[in-house]
């Protein structure tokens, strides 16, 4: 099991391998259908002035976070998945998601040193590791808005790392 | 029907939070036999992380995942029982009062017609306010009144299917049907291992309450030589615990044959219930 605190340097992805099971500790934030494709938005714009995000050697863990808790949602999902490369070109490390995803996106992962985990759907488990929770962008999107998250050993298993992928010859 | 109406209220809130944060014994069991099967080492991880889960999520009294489901009502009715508007009241007041104790994820669209379709009316922020599936309602032989809740997830409810098939007078042309259809749907439903709900009738309607009946009174400890036989074809396709292969794509069949209609067609329905699934839970009223 390899502990990974966030910020996450392009020297620690480097050592990581498709089948690597992770803990993940840190802030995190997370974000789905609805925010990602504003996230892309003012990376385009090269404006987060108005907003407390950095997204270097960052992770985003594609979920709601509701009263219920938090879950993946798939991560091969138009919005979600499109998001990857740009986010990826950005800074973000580990983008943490569930379901397979595309050569493309695989390739563009690869290009910009990131790298896709898979996270199981075990809300009771995460909640239990999660510290603490805020809204840093978009609250009108309510529980699909851009949340940071304080964890402590989130479970994971890299699914996608240079180029290969988990799901590679099933 | 004079009923207890507080009463009612609170077996059915303490029925909806076990049903949403609870593992049945013969779950718990399953998943141990198939960690002990399981020779891949990222699926064998997948399904002990799992039933950590339910361990943590049973003891919290929280939800086992957070899309907590949509209430599912299926209501058997005993000889001297009778079933009145106050007491179907007082059973969706029960649900509403389990979901914001549970918490469940507010999910309940706001809105008129077309606002519920494309989601512009926004979000419910009460998780109480999510309605409830229409109740089922079966008549048995026992004098009592039993209230199943089932919480359906939404993954399995995209994976899922109900659809025809010409027998041809074979049984093996029908699971031969079911099977290639299940193998697609665990492999694209991304929680897996998945438990497969199956219902066969004469009509669509019908087809899915046998399936809801197949969910309600499945046991992954009783199963029949058909049951076994799809789990098995199915454990073969190496979809594996999300997908990332093994031998454990299914962990049970639930199926439950209906009444059937004289032609050369069969209307089965199929929900690949997802790994924490099937939810469920009851309570005599």
């Amino acid at each position: 099991m390899i502990k990974i605190v966030t910020p996450i340097t392009k020297e620690l992805i480097n050592q990581l391998s498709v089948g690597d099971m992770i803990t993940i500790s840190g802030f995190i934030y997370t974000g789905r259908d609805a925010v990602l494709p504003k996230i892309v938005d003012l990376i385009k714009l090269g404006d987060f002035s108005k907003y407390d995000i950095n997204l270097k050697g960052s992770v985003i863990f594609h979920t709601a976070v509701s009263p219920a808790g938090v879950g993946p949602t798939s991560s091969n999902k138009f919005e979600i998945e499109s998001s990857i490369p740009e986010l990826s070109k950005a800074g973000v490390k580990i983008h943490l998601g569930k379901g397979e995803l595309s050569q493309e996106t695989i390739a563009a992962l690869n290009k910009y040193n990131s790298v896709y985990a898979i996270i199981p759907p075990v809300t009771a488990l995460l909640n239990s590791k999660t510290l603490s929770r805020k809204v840093v962008a978009f609250p009108e999107f309510g529980m699909e808005a851009y949340h940071l998250l304080e964890i402590k050993d989130y479970p994971a298993i890299i699914a996608a790392a240079h180029g290969k992928s988990i799901y590679d010859g099933k | 029907m004079m009923v207890n109406k507080l009463d009612i209220i609170e077996k059915v809130k303490e029925c909806v939070i076990i049903a949403g944060s609870a593992f049945s014994d013969d779950k718990k069991e399953i998943y141990g036999k198939a960690i002990e099967k399981e020779t891949n080492a990222s699926a064998k991880w997948m399904l002990e992380t799992t039933l950590k889960n339910a361990l943590v999520a049973e003891k919290n009294r929280s939800p086992l995942c957070d899309d907590s489901g949509i209430p599912h009502l299926f209501l058997e009715v005993g000889p001297g029982k009778n079933i009145d508007g106050e007491l179907l009241k007082a059973i969706h007041e029960g649900v509403a009062e389990g979901l914001r104790a549970l918490p469940g994820r507010p999910m309940a669209i706001k809105g008129n017609d077309i606002q519920r379709i494309d989601q512009s009316g926004g979000l419910d922020i009460d998780p109480g306010a999510l309605l409830p599936s229409p109740v089922l309602i079966k008549p048995i032989k026992e004098d009592i009144l039993r209230l199943h809740v089932l919480m359906h997830g939404g993954g399995p409810e995209i994976r899922g299917k109900t659809f025809r098939v010409f027998h041809k007078h074979k049984v093996s042309v029908v699971t031969d049907e079911i099977i290639e259809w299940a193998v697609e749907a665990a492999g694209k439903l991304g929680c897996s291992p998945v438990t497969l709900a199956l219902g066969i009738g004469r009509s669509h309607f019908e087809a899915t309450s046998l399936m809801m009946e197949a969910m309600i009174f499945g046991n992954h400890n009783i199963q029949s030589k058909l049951e076994k036989e799809i789990t098995e074809k199915l454990n073969k396709s190496n979809v594996g615990p999300l997908g990332l292969g093994g031998n454990t794509t299914a962990l049970s069949t639930f199926l439950k044959i209906g009444p059937q209609r004289a032609s050369g067609v069969r209307i089965v329905s199929m929900r690949p219930c997802c790994g924490i699934e099937p939810r469920k839970a009851n309570v005599i009223l």
